[in-house]
């Protein structure tokens, strides 16, 4: 029987089933501080082990300062750090530490490694998990309680099988668009909730014209659209990215061409169906940008703010809410819209092609009067290939902070953070009321459109910028 | 032996007040807003529920000290005095929505909700959120959105108790009314055993471990993580 890319993964990692529920086997756990403190505690509390440390793998990235890593000065942020130290030591977890070469996101970082392998199964207490997809892994996030289980027993209780939801992406991406102007795109197109109970496979041309990079922006944010995972088949820019001489846990020599043999064989049957199926032609997009507080709330940028007249009935309270939450008045041409921040960086847009999209854009020009600009690496892998590049000294040069790897802006659990009424161009996944700080107004873009924000004060169509 | 207040409570019969939130997409970073998460404790988390929606701006509780606060947003839905005490909750759709932290399931329950009910089979609830209610005896149910009007319309008056009844899948609404109105809901039943029992699945996944061992010698050299 024909099978998906999903099912096929799926299927190897069945350890026991029936109709309503699987139990799977996980090959990778990736943990950070924030979701393992009570899942170690648990284990502590069960006098249980971590079944497979050699499977699991920890780093620090959401407390972090990235002024200075090492000055952590919000107590509960470094208790929070020093617990995750202490049950890595006493697990014999593998930490990659604040300034060990390897720290940061901890999606940025399982790949750099050479962790994230195609037809694996992963995961971590983190949503943006689905991340790692983009390598052909099923990859998702779960609750502390599942990283608990996982941690005991390395495998994860399922319900029903998801669904397969395919999205389908033809057409080339014009220039000035990027791989985040394709995902907020298809956020648009299926709504916040279109996923759920789903799994997506992303195909077509343009998603394979895309680099590993702009994949795992991708798939990242299928978790916005609601879907517990999404993934692309793995194919000859899959295996030349793990093939590098720096993912020191990717397969070397005849192991791995052992491996690419069987990851060929993990994509879509020609004649396997999803359960549903949705079509985005790439050539038609234009940059996107979020007005509201949900990244389905999206709109061209050459485009306004909606008007409830112009929603479907079902979408209007929550619209109504967003309106008044995002200080916005419906209809306002979005580039009449003023920003007073901008944060380049995050498990969504915080990779080297990122930064060099935002560069291209800065270097001659500088941050707009008023305007803060925040350039955060991902990891500390990405800060010293920004640096061998010289993109650094690019942003230094626009008046934008060249930051330290971590989470950063993404979600005011560090002391990166909007204050109450500041409005935000950022480069992350998420517009939620709060998100990077109470009161914080969030709008999701690109990094090259962030970039453009950042030097003219207001969300500018990058493509005008960079035509001149 | 693990015994705490985190101990997973089995889920039978359970009759209380409803309270209503009438708003769809509700994320878990409102739920719970990711400061709070630098907590490392499992508890304590009732009073941090809908932070930055309860109380007035400003006044929502310090980190380490949830149980002081401000003063209560008067607009906010579920600060009506005839919600106060209430342990079924109706929800809009896609509840839970966003990141997978689980503080946001233990707020909820902490907060005294023994059940939340949304519209919509499959539209509901955010899957992992799901998932990590199952894990908390949290009992999340989905019924079609014309019974989830009839509840939210007995639940908006206020002050009006419902039987939820996890044996006989069914919601029962004390309003006075003449015949009491009554939704029927389907839990996998694997989940509603589990539910029922209170089991830790830990334990029970253990049993596998035979499965696991085999699975993990088959496993061909280059899923073993080694570094070189």
């Amino acid at each position: 029987m024909p099978e998906t890319l999903f099912q096929k993964v799926w299927n190897r990692h069945v350890l026991s089933t029936t109709d309503e529920a699987t139990l799977l086997y996980i090959d990778r756990h990736l943990v950070h501080e924030v979701t393992s403190p009570q899942a170690f505690d648990g284990l502590r509390l069960a006098g249980r082990k971590v079944r497979r440390k050699d499977l699991t793998f920890a780093t620090i990235d959401h407390n972090v300062p990235t002024d200075d890593q090492l000055d952590i000065r919000d107590a509960l942020s470094r208790r929070q750090i020093e617990t995750l130290r202490a049950n890595c030591l006493e697990f014999g977890v593998t930490l990659y530490d604040i300034q060990s070469g390897h720290q940061g996101i901890v999606h940025v970082i399982g790949p750099e490694l050479g962790l994230t392998l195609p037809g694996t199964t992963i995961v971590c207490g983190d949503s943006h998990t689905s991340t790692h997809g983009a390598f052909g892994a099923l990859a998702f996030g779960i609750g502390t309680s599942e990283v608990e289980h996982v941690m005991a027993t390395q495998t994860l209780w399922q319900g029903r099988r998801p669904r397969s939801l395919g999205v389908e992406v033809t057409g080339t991406l014009p220039d000035g668009l990027e791989p985040k102007d394709v995902i907020l795109a298809v956020i648009r197109a299926i709504g916040t909730g279109g996923g759920t109970g789903s799994v997506i496979e992303y195909y077509g041309p343009a998603i394979r014209a895309l680099s590993m990079e702009g994949r795992m922006t991708v798939c990242n944010m299928s978790i916005e659209a609601g879907a517990r995972a999404g993934l692309i088949a793995a194919d000859d820019v899959t295996f030349e990215y793990l093939a590098r001489k720096d993912r020191p846990f990717a397969p070397k020599g005849k192991a791995f061409d052992d491996a690419v043999a069987d990851w060929k064989a993990l994509a879509t049957d020609p004649d396997a169906v999803h359960d549903a199926h949705v079509t985005i032609d790439a050539s038609k997009l234009v940059p996107q940008v979020t007005w509201g507080t949900n990244p389905a709330m999206t709109v061209d940028a050459d485009g306004r703010v909606p008007t409830l007249g112009e929603l479907p009935p079902a979408l209007r309270d929550e619209a109504a809410r967003a309106f008044e939450y995002m200080g916005l008045t419906p209809g306002t041409p979005i580039a009449e819209i003023p920003i007073d921040v901008v944060f380049i960086g995050s498990c969504t847009n915080g990779r080297i092609e990122d930064l060099r999209a935002a560069a291209h854009v800065f270097k001659g020009r500088h941050v707009a009067p008023g305007v803060r600009a925040l350039v955060v690496p991902g990891s500390e892998q990405v800060r010293s290939q920004a640096h061998a590049e010289g993109l650094d000294q690019v942003f230094i040069d626009a008046g934008a902070e060249w930051r330290q790897a971590g989470c950063s802006m993404c979600l005011a659990m560090n002391p990166d953070r909007l204050q109450p009424g500041q409005r935000a161009a950022s480069t992350s996944n998420r517009n939620f009321e709060g998100r990077q700080g109470p009161g914080g107004r969030t709008h999701l873009l690109s990094p090259s459109m962030a970039a453009a924000a950042a030097v003219t004060g207001r969300f500018t169509d990058v493509r005008k910028l960079l035509a001149r | 032996m693990k015994v705490d207040d985190t101990d997973m409570k089995p889920f039978i019969v359970h009759r209380g007040k409803i309270a209503v939130l009438d708003w769809a997409d509700v994320n878990t970073d409102l739920i719970i807003p990711a400061r709070y998460l630098k907590r490392i404790e499992r508890i304590g988390y009732g009073p941090l529920l809908f932070a930055d929606k309860k109380y007035v701006p400003g006044g929502s509780p310090a980190i380490d000290a949830p149980e002081s606060h401000g003063a209560l947003n008067a607009e906010f839905p579920l600060n009506r005095a005839e919600f106060q005490g209430a342990t079924v909750l109706l929800v809009g759709k896609n509840f839970g929505c966003g990141s997978s932290r689980e503080h946001a399931v233990w707020a909820i329950a902490q907060a005294g909700y023994r059940v939340v009910i949304a519209p919509g089979k499959n539209e509901g609830f955010a899957d992992i959120f799901e998932g990590n209610a199952l894990n908390n005896g949290l009992l999340v149910i989905e019924v079609p959105e014309a019974d989830w009007k009839r509840l939210a319309d007995a639940g908006q008056v206020g002050g009006v108790e419902a039987t939820v009844d996890l044996k006989t899948q069914t919601i029962v609404v004390h309003d006075g009314r003449v015949p009491e109105p009554k939704v029927a809901f389907e839990i996998p039943d694997v989940q509603r055993k589990r539910l029922l029992q209170g089991l830790d699945t830990i334990s029970e996944t253990l049993q596998y471990e035979s499965d696991i061992a085999r699975y993990e010698q088959a496993a061909p050299s280059w899923l073993n993580a080694a570094s070189a």
